[in-house]
């Protein structure tokens, strides 16, 4: 598959830099006796040799086209014209001719590669800061664990009933959330990774919803949740699971951090070839100077406080974030018109194929 | 006295787990046997004759699909499988191969009860009368007729396509049980063609919106994600 991929993408570079070159070669031959400006065609050579450089992969076709247009040059347009004529008239020419164009397609090449390493950079970022939230959020609830069991065991005799099942409750609570930090640190793995591993499946749309639903449930069964979907058949090609814990996540998100929020809606349209997913609650909302920073993980761990310790709420929204991007949808966050916070987020539909 | 017991084993090779499934187990009065290896599980699963086997896919000596398939050529005791998340074509790997459900990692006890109940449950209910439905399926509201071939909610009749029925009538007789879509396919249709799980999803759709069950109501039939579908059973909560 993956050399399939290579022989199709060499074949693509090598069709675009000979229709290139044919071009300005043409552009040439119009210049020359159409307009008799012999002299500035190596312009135009150069020019061409810029736009292989951009559009194909690696530095060899660039280089190639660099040497080749010298000796067209020489043969095409310098007399004694369809000959080669290489004398000291016409050899300091072609000298410059070849590295400017060799120079060009460096340079170019140069601003590609920045491009590449900018974007490795800020998903370095972006997996640091999650590395920085997450170590920090799993040390809380680990001392915590410790701390309780060790006290039961070693008061054990001492400690009456009550207090020691309500310590065993507080193991467990911590636990819970530790599972839930696991899930998210097991999808960020998944897809930020080099090579996204995302297990695309053509998914029912209510089926979806309806699992999550009702592992929501499940979690928080006194919650007030209302969903509404789309009447008819709809199929997303995605990777259920991650797009479950996405849609949990958020849901989570307005149960433990939307202050004096009553009710949550799940609300799924279609619009056009995609289908819009809002989670929206009547709570607190968001601080507009949050807005921003949402979905990066950064702020977590700089308005940490000591009593917020269920903060996972930056990485969880930054885990969200990543998985519809690696499903190639779009996320976004605002506050509601007239209270709560508003999530909202777009996957493609799967096109009818029978 | 522990003659009356189910018999359970336990193949699994982290400690911790063991002590706390085996804890949860025989406090619900059911007998325990455990082994900690492929091999050994092996060997206990012949001599001991469990009535139910509790498999970690994950073992040290052994892939677990291997020791499924070992334990299904000369047995059809229920096996439950515990799985970890993110391993959606393990699960199907392993109910293909004859397991008959899965808990994931981490699971909670009610749950893990809940399933170890509706196996043991499936297994003696399909000695008898598996093989050939007959009389009645209830479930809440829900009542299938085998014999008419008839589905009532709450009294009234639902009106089920021939394949719509099919599919209905298939869950509620593995009732407990997950089936995986691949399963279905070869119960309805005969065959092992992919493209037709798009059909299952669009039955299961019709027959969600004909009976009216709600997304998000897991009170008769449970999306498993990426797997198949499971029909609740009736003592389940």
């Amino acid at each position: 598959m993956k050399k399939l991929n290579w022989t199709r993408k060499t074949a693509k570079d090598l069709l675009f830099t000979v229709m290139i070159f044919i071009v300005t070669l043409l552009a040439g031959l119009f210049l020359k006796f159409s307009l008799d400006a012999s002299d500035q065609i190596p312009l135009i050579f150069v020019l061409g040799v810029m736009l292989i450089a951009l559009r194909t992969d690696g530095y060899w076709w660039g280089i190639a086209v660099s040497f080749l247009e010298v000796f067209v040059i020489n043969f095409v347009f310098v007399d004694p014209f369809m000959a080669f004529n290489f004398s000291p008239y016409t050899i300091p020419s072609a000298i410059v001719t070849l590295a400017v164009s060799l120079m060009t397609s460096a340079l170019t090449i140069q601003v590609k590669e920045q491009e590449k390493i900018r974007i490795v950079a800020e998903k370095e970022q972006m997996r640091a800061n999650l590395l920085r939230a997450v170590s920090h959020d799993l040390r809380t609830p680990l001392t915590a664990i410790y701390g309780a069991t060790s006290t039961i065991i070693d008061r054990y005799d001492e400690l009456p009933k009550d207090q020691q099942l309500e310590l065993l409750r507080d193991v467990k609570n911590d636990s819970e959330w530790l599972m839930r930090m696991v899930e998210n640190l097991l999808s960020v793995t998944r897809v930020t990774g080099d090579d996204v591993q995302l297990k695309k499946n053509s998914t029912v749309l209510e089926e979806l919803v309806g699992s999550t639903v009702s592992k929501f449930n499940k979690m928080h069964p006194r919650q007030n949740l209302h969903v509404k979907l789309p009447d008819h058949f709809i199929t997303i090609q995605g990777d259920a699971i991650l797009l479950e814990q996405v849609m949990i996540n958020l849901l989570e998100n307005a149960v433990f951090h939307a202050k004096g929020m009553t009710q949550i809606n799940l609300v799924v349209k279609e619009k056009g070839k995609r289908v819009v997913f809002e989670i929206s609650d009547d709570g607190c909302g968001i601080p507009s100077e949050r807005l921003g920073s949402l979905f990066n993980g950064s702020w977590t761990s700089q308005v940490e406080t000591a009593d917020s310790r269920r903060s996972n709420m930056g990485i969880g929204l930054s885990v969200c974030y990543s998985i519809i991007k690696a499903h190639g949808g779009t996320m976004t966050a605002r506050n509601g018109s007239r209270k709560g916070a508003v999530f909202s987020f777009t996957l493609d539909k799967e096109e009818d194929d029978e | 006295m522990s003659n009356n017991k189910y018999k359970v084993l336990i193949i699994e090779d982290d400690a911790t787990i063991i002590r706390f499934v085996e804890t949860v187990l025989s406090t619900s009065n059911y007998q325990v046997i455990t082994a900690t290896n492929g091999l050994s599980g092996e060997r206990m699963a012949s001599s001991h004759n469990p009535d139910l086997i509790v498999l970690d896919l994950g073992l040290p000596d052994m892939d677990g699909l291997e020791l499924i398939e070992h334990v299904r050529e000369n047995s059809t005791v229920p096996i439950l499988v515990l799985s970890a998340r993110s391993h959606e074509s393990d699960k199907v790997a392993a109910l293909d191969r004859g397991a008959n459900d899965y808990v994931t990692k981490p699971f909670g006890i009610d749950e893990f009860l809940a399933r170890v109940r509706a196996l043991l449950r499936t297994s003696r209910h399909c000695a008898d009368s598996c093989s050939v439905p007959g009389g009645r399926f209830v479930l809440k509201d829900l009542v299938i007729d085998y014999d008419k071939r008839l589905v009532t909610m709450a009294g009234e009749d639902v009106k089920l396509t021939q394949t719509e029925y099919n599919i209905l009538a298939l869950l509620s007789e593995y009732a407990g049980k997950v089936l995986t879509y691949s399963a279905i396919v070869r119960y309805i249709w005969g065959a092992n063609d992919s493209g037709n799980v798009k059909k299952i999803q669009v039955n299961m759709a019709n027959i969600r919106r004909k009976c009216g069950f709600n997304p998000g109501d897991d009170s008769y039939i449970i999306n498993e994600l990426g797997v198949g579908y499971r029909m609740k059973d009736g003592k389940e909560d």
